[in-house]
């Protein structure tokens, strides 16, 4: 009896883990799935676009009727451009409520554009037939922008160097050292005289600048960035050269008139090598190689200049107090009410008025403070990672880790932080973006990504 | 006090508390990694001198008188105290023990048990969820039902594309990613002034012990196909990170299954002072515990557990 059961009990196991293994031993292996993987070119870049999706701006959608729909408002999500995976995208430039892409493609186009075209911003654009064409006020998905070409120009004098764009313009420079501008012209900020009563809707006018016109023959432009309503060029040799509009002396020119004339910014700047410019709305940093940082423009909330009785408005470029004890400066953001900068060792400073990335409780400093490693995610699994680079919008900021990824805090309009929700962020935290990022362009209320992918 | 050499059972015994640190396996169950651990101490405290039987306060017989010799010699004896009548005199039984923390079938590495009166501390580790590392290795260009190398053989796939320097950037991503959900799960409100005082501070302990964190994601050693990475987490099982390495897999553009977890860590007790299986044994349990003992006196924080943040120190 006893050995009965012995053998009942070996009998039931031994069959229990021979089943298992006889399912694995008699599997067919001529019969599996062979998965023959996809794999992308590592050294090409794809765009992410979040918030804001009823300007058109963000270019995910190819249908007017759903693109009107009501859930499809906002994208809270980081979401990858299709528009990306068939067009290689090397520069990003997002406006107040449009995007502008500089594309690397075999037919010619070098610059395509998404979003509000309501003053012609992104060239003109229609539909229809020919002899009762339809004005179109917005592009839901990048549609090419062409750039009027003299005979002689070929492909590639017109690859895209530089550019920006600002509430309703959009400034081009391209390889052969020409600057195309177009948009709304109202306080001169496509660098042309400004015409009274001037309708830009619908507008066919690129307005057409050569760079010899502006910084003389020796020198070459490197980067353009758009103000709120106003341009700044910034040439190879460091000097500064603005247009549009100077209310707050954002021009830099020493006076506070609004033209479409383009001459240099002097004041403290004059005769530095300037290398970097910032300016979201209307307060506009600089650095120079050395690391100093000048400004001017808007200083209501002291971003510029926190000492009893100072101007809120600087016309002269000046260089700053403020960010003295910081270091050698690397990278600088200025947006509505608040600057960043970004000093050698990779640390991030933050000052002015809004969220500023301390909690909560923290809505105005007059001196630059520092955000804690930690935040952009250095810890003791990553002590190597540090910031590289920092951006901002109006109302948002951003900083890349040498990881590549992007970490964004502020106001979150429409979604534009990524987070997957509405609610504002009080401190630096991850977007989460499917590759290493590169770039990030700040509109006032969407964002855009240029990465590469992992894989 | 000198040292003497200690022959008597009930003497170790009385001093078999603390934690020991075993070295477990792969292919064999925790259950049974205890059980052998136990029965291999009771075996050996039944070796050394064990207590006497009990003496009766009656004894059977008068004294003086005739009888037996073999009676007189068991006169005064409890018969029913005896080992022959009893069993052994330490059982598997008798020696209180729990785990700190379980591993899978697959893994291999630190294993923590309290002893006897040490189970107390073990329990506070346990509340308390210090940080795991492991080396999980991964082989690449096939995916199974289980995500384990015993089970029935799902895809094959190319793997040639695969680069180390790719691994370890899509290693650094999910490590970020993993980050920040951590202070999605530590039970704070994220716009509050709260969380970002702890987001100062860095990596931070789950609430609870419902989901698993990950800390740290590492390639630490790359050859084709074979992988291996250094996770740091804290709530995962084995079916998680081998789910992780399919994971792994697939954003590489192939598939992968995992081969071996290792756990080289739990909180400070690391691999090196773990007792390999032919010290499961009575002078090996005793020495490791005193080695164990040492870990708990330089980091007390293993109990008790005062800060939010994830320690190192």
């Amino acid at each position: 009896m006893l050995i009965n059961t012995r053998k009942v009990c070996l009998l039931l196991s031994r069959q229990y883990t021979t089943k298992a293994k006889r399912s694995l031993l008699m599997q067919d292996k001529s019969k599996i799935l062979t998965y023959t993987p996809k794999v992308s070119d590592p050294k090409k870049r794809r765009v992410y676009a979040w918030g804001f999706q009823e300007t058109g701006a963000l270019g995910l959608q190819t249908n007017i009727k759903k693109s009107k729909e009501r859930y499809t408002e906002m994208v809270h999500h980081p979401t990858r451009m299709q528009f990306s995976v068939n067009t290689d995208i090397s520069d990003i430039a997002a406006g107040y409520g449009f995007s502008a892409f500089a594309v690397e493609r075999s037919d010619g186009q070098t610059l395509f554009g998404s979003g509000l075209n309501t003053d012609s911003q992104l060239g003109f654009q229609v539909k229809g037939t020919f002899k009762d064409p339809k004005k179109l006020d917005v592009l839901i998905y990048p549609t090419p922008i062409n750039l009027p070409r003299l005979e002689h120009e070929t492909d590639a004098d017109m690859k895209i160097r530089c550019m920006s764009a600002g509430r309703a313009h959009l400034v081009v420079v391209t390889q052969n050292g020409t600057i195309f501008s177009m948009g709304n012209n109202s306080y001169g900020q496509c660098g042309r005289a400004i015409i009274e009563n001037e309708d830009y809707r619908g507008s066919a006018l690129i307005h057409r600048i050569y760079e010899k016109e502006i910084c003389g023959g020796n020198d070459d432009i490197v980067s353009v960035v758009c103000g709120q309503d106003h341009t700044m060029f910034l040439t190879r040799l460091g000097s500064v050269y603005t247009c549009g509009w100077g209310a707050d002396g954002q021009t830099g020119k020493g006076n506070y008139e609004t033209n479409g004339v383009i001459a240099q910014a002097k004041g403290d700047i004059n005769g530095e090598h300037i290398v970097k410019l910032a300016c979201a709305s209307d307060c506009v940093l600089a650095i120079n190689e050395k690391g100093d940082v000048f400004g001017w423009g808007n200083s209501e909330y002291g971003q510029l200049d926190d000492s009893e009785n100072a101007e809120t408005q600087v016309s002269t470029p000046r260089a700053l107090a403020l960010t003295k004890g910081i270091g050698k400066i690397q990278d600088i953001a200025a947006g509505g009410s608040f600057c960043m900068a970004l000093n050698e060792e990779g640390l991030v400073y933050t000052w002015g008025y809004g969220i500023l990335g301390f909690g909560p409780y923290v809505e105005q400093t007059s001196k630059p403070q520092q955000l804690l490693p930690p935040l952009f995610g250095r810890n003791d699994f990553s002590d190597q990672t540090t910031v590289v680079s920092i951006g901002c919008g109006v109302f948002h900021m951003g900083a890349i880790n040498s990881d590549g990824d992007l970490f964004m805090w502020g106001k979150n309009r429409f979604g534009h932080l990524g987070l997957g929700h509405k609610k504002d962020q009080f401190f630096p935290f991850k977007t989460a973006v499917n590759g290493k990022v590169i770039k990030v362009a700040f509109g006032v209320d969407h964002t855009l990504a240029l990465c590469r992918p992992f894989m | 006090m000198s040292l003497t050499k200690v022959y008597d059972a009930p003497t170790v015994f009385r001093h078999l508390n603390g934690i020991m640190n075993i070295y477990k396996p792969a292919g064999m169950k925790v259950k049974h990694v205890k059980n052998a651990v136990l029965h291999n101490i009771a075996k050996d405290l039944n070796e050394m001198k064990v207590r006497e039987p009990r003496k009766l306060h009656t004894p059977l017989l008068e004294p003086g008188g005739d009888a037996n010799p073999l009676l007189r010699k068991i006169n005064s004896i409890d018969l029913a105290d005896h080992i022959l009548a009893t069993g052994p005199r330490y059982q598997i039984s008798d020696i209180r023990c729990a785990l700190v923390a379980g591993l899978g079938i697959h893994t291999s590495g630190v294993l923590l048990f309290g002893i006897n009166k040490g189970i107390n501390q073990s329990q506070q580790v346990q509340r308390n969820r210090p940080v795991r590392a492991y080396h999980v290795t991964g082989r690449l260009g096939m995916a199974t039902e289980t995500h384990f190398p015993d089970a029935r053989i799902t895809v094959r796939a190319d793997y040639r594309h695969v680069h180390p320097d790719r691994v370890s950037a899509l290693a650094a991503s999910m490590q970020a990613s993993h980050q920040r959900k951590m202070y999605e799960l530590c039970g704070v409100d994220l716009q509050s002034q709260a969380a970002y005082e702890i987001a100062c501070k860095g990596l931070l302990r789950p609430a609870d012990n419902t989901q698993p964190v990950i800390y740290g994601i590492k390639l630490i050693d790359f050859q084709r196909p074979d992988f291996t990475l250094e996770i740091h987490a804290i709530n995962e099982c084995e079916e998680y990170l081998a789910s992780l390495i399919n994971e792994v897999g697939i954003e590489l553009r192939t598939v992968a299954h995992c081969t071996s977890i290792r756990c080289i860590r739990h909180g400070h007790y690391g691999v090196e002072t773990s007792l390999l299986r032919h010290g499961w044994n009575l002078r090996g349990v005793v020495k490791n515990m005193r080695e164990q003992r040492q870990v708990l006196q330089k980091h007390p924080h293993l109990i008790n557990q005062d800060k939010i943040e994830l320690r190192n120190d």
